[in-house]
This record gives structure tokens, sequence and C-alpha cells, in this order.
């Protein structure tokens, strides 16, 4: 799941990870490029933070729709957890850093 | 009653709220402060990990390098701001935002501490943990509050936030 794509991500992506490599996303397919299996960035379900709260922050950090953020948090309220993005490891952790900024237990970890 | 919090013309949001819960928010957030420490066992919702246990332990002491100080400014910033602004009737913007970055922190701490569960039931009134788990319940109501009028506020399905 990605989910956030579009120009102003794009940009901010160039801004913010300057030595990101060079990997053409649309030929990301095969054997070799196995090492750059995309990292996921999960929220876990807590029993503190109101569901409202959670998805609320799903919609303000990601620019998901209402719709796409409560169904984000209804996973992590009944499964125990969900995806909420992925991609390169800085930006898996600077979304896990701005998760922890708001209160929320995320972790990452690289798809298998 | 009128609502607690509500957005003015102005962009700014008036604050309708019993003097003991400003009080109280403000106490508050003035004693927890100083229990946002990475590491202290209070705090730890505060810090989670961001590798699983049992998963990289190096790239987990370097992102606890890189954050660790920025999350206590964060959560510090948001603390002050609560209990300099707890006895505003009008709120700005960035007040109102720190005011649920603080509200939400001060939940985790408490929870923590309470030791919350999906299944915690309120305690007895004889219980000593009952006027902790009251200051829980009244935050958790702010919280909620608060939420429903950022939430509002939100484009249907906008951009990511910016970020730095």
């Amino acid at each position: 799941m990605t989910g956030t794509g579009g120009p102003a991500v794009a940009s901010t992506r160039a801004r913010q990870i300057e030595a990101e490599p060079a990997v053409d996303e649309r030929t990301d397919i095969g054997e070799s490029t196995r090492t750059d299996k995309p990292w996921l960035v999960i929220v876990w379900n807590d029993p503190v933070n109101l569901m409202s709260f959670v998805t609320y922050v799903l919609q303000k950090l990601f620019g998901y729709s209402k719709e796409k953020a409560t169904k984000l948090m209804l996973d992590v309220h009944n499964k125990g957890r969900a995806v909420v993005s992925s991609g390169t490891r800085d930006r898996a952790e600077l979304d896990v850093y701005r998760l922890h900024e708001h209160g929320l237990w995320a972790t990452m970890e690289q798809s298998t | 009653m009128s609502a607690p919090f509500r957005r003015q013309r102005d962009g700014r949001y008036a604050v309708k709220l019993d003097p003991g819960v400003r009080a109280l928010l403000a106490t508050m957030a003035d004693q927890l402060s100083a229990t946002v420490i990475p590491g202290e066992a209070m705090a730890r919702r505060l810090f989670p990990p961001a590798y699983p246990a049992g998963g990289d332990a190096a790239a987990e002491r370097a992102y606890r390098k890189l954050v660790d100080d920025a999350l206590v400014n964060h959560h510090r910033r948001a603390f002050t701001i609560l209990a300099e602004t707890a006895q505003f009737d009008v709120l700005t913007e960035p007040e109102l935002h720190a005011w649920l970055s603080a509200i939400g922190s001060l939940r985790l701490l408490l929870g923590t501490r309470l030791d919350v569960s999906e299944d915690t039931t309120p305690p007895d009134p004889e219980d000593p943990a009952a006027p902790e788990y009251s200051i829980y319940e009244v935050l958790s109501q702010l919280q909620y509050l608060l939420v429903e009028i950022v939430a509002s506020e939100l484009p249907e399905e906008g951009q990511p936030e910016g970020i730095l």
C-alpha cells in the first residue's frame, strides 16, 4: 500500500531524501531488486488512543480520505495492526517518526 | 450548554470549559512534563520503538539517537503551551493543536501508569487509582471533542501534510 502518490509527495521526497537510489519504480520487479523491497510502516492497536484520533492522524499525515483512514483504523482495531504506508527505508522512518510525534504506536519492517 | 470548543469566524477557537477542568489541565501539563524522558517507564508510549522487538537493534539505536531529543522537545512544547493557555477563552489554531497533542500525551502517560487495557472498566470509588482514572476520563472527553473539531476541518481527500 503506497497510496500517497502525487506530485506533492514526489517533490517532497526529492527534497527530503537526496541520497535515495535512483530506482525507477516502473521497472522495480524481478529477482535483481529483492534488496529494494519496500519498507512497510505499521500501526499497532493500543488501548489508549481514541479510534477517531487514529483516523484523524492517518488523514492528516497521509492525505487519505476519511473512508480509507477509517478502514485502516478498523484494521488496526480489529486485526491488531495495519500497514499505513510503504516506501524507501528513509521515507518509512520519517513516517514512523511523524506517527510517534502523534503518539501512535508505529513500527517499520521490510516487505518479505 | 454550548460546545466546549467552537471555531470562530476569525479562524480562532472559542473555549468554554469549567475552571476546575482548566486548572486540572494546567496542573497535569506542568507536572507530567517532567516525566517526558526516554527510558522512563511511564513515558514509554511516547517513545515507541521504530523497529519491532527482536529486530534490528543497531537500527533502533540509530533511530533513538536521531529522534529522541526532537520527540522530547515536541511533547514538552505542547505541554508548555497547554499550561500557559489553559485559562484562555480564545485559542489560535496552533494553540488548539498543541492542546490536542498535549492531551493525547497526558492520556498516554496516565494510561500507561493506570495500565489501561481494552477491557479496563472504571475502578471502584474506593480504589486508590479512582481519582487518576477520572482525570483520564476527562482527558478522553476533551480529546474526543478536539478531534471532532479538527477532523471536521480536514479536506475530504487532501494532500499529505507538509513535511518539515
